[in-house]
């Protein structure tokens, strides 16, 4: 089967880990991630300037590991993360930024890219509120 | 075309849970997570609501949430872990998170 995921809630919504925590069982149990789409307050899940506790869940790290791990197309919207300060490289040199907190394995791109996993996709899985 | 309604809102803060329950058709299913667990809290008109669907509608919660929260489940529900989760995401013909 395959999946495309789409997460709307920051890292600290219990959504979010439920997102992290789908997307590893659908790769344990033998099925395609077409795409993931993080959206809204989710595009907080992509910086790499979030630091959590040594003793806490860091959704941000494992998401990073696991679209790194599998090798999978990571996609943050780029409407809503640069109003949200999340910034690759490029864009924080568009924008006269002094730094970029967005590195790989992510991808900034448009709503196009939702549309275009949902056809892709088998199933699309959305994840957001609490 | 079999609908999986996911929800994870507490059904004592807003009325998803209701306008959910008055949209399911007999094919489709309910999968609980998060605070919506709640809906089982014994005694309360929720609890009530979903032992009164109808029985083809089948009753889904993760397990996980239902513990964290010390729910004691009716008989009908069905306690589900991750794996499980993405099995009836493949058996319904779509998902539907009630975000």
């Amino acid at each position: 089967m395959k999946f495309a995921i789409a997460l709307f809630s920051p890292p600290h919504a219990p959504s979010s880990r439920r997102a992290l925590r789908f997307a590893q069982a659908a790769i344990a149990g033998g099925h395609e991630i077409v795409r993931l789409f993080f959206y809204q307050d989710a595009v907080h899940s992509a910086s790499g300037y979030v630091v959590n506790a040594q003793d806490e869940l860091d959704v941000p790290r494992e998401w990073r590991e696991f679209v790194q791990t599998h090798q999978l197309d990571g996609v943050v919207c780029i409407a809503a993360a640069l109003r949200r300060g999340v910034l690759n490289t490029e864009e924080a040199e568009r924008y006269a930024r002094t730094a970029a907190n967005l590195q790989g394995p992510w991808e900034l791109s448009g709503l196009g890219q939702l549309h275009e996993a949902v056809q892709m996709a088998d199933r699309l899985i959305c994840f957001g509120g609490p | 075309m079999s609908t999986l309604h996911v929800l994870s809102h507490s059904p004592f803060g807003d009325n998803r849970l209701s306008s959910c329950l008055r949209l399911l058709s007999s094919r489709d299913a309910l999968l609980l997570c998060g605070d919506a667990v709640y809906a089982l809290q014994a005694g309360t008109a929720q609890r009530q609501a979903l032992e009164l669907m109808p029985e083809v509608i089948s009753l889904y919660a993760l397990d996980e949430d239902v513990q964290a929260r010390h729910l004691t489940p009716p008989e009908r529900l069905n306690l589900i872990d991750y794996p499980g989760f993405v099995a009836l995401s493949c058996q319904y013909d779509k998902v539907n998170t009630w975000l």
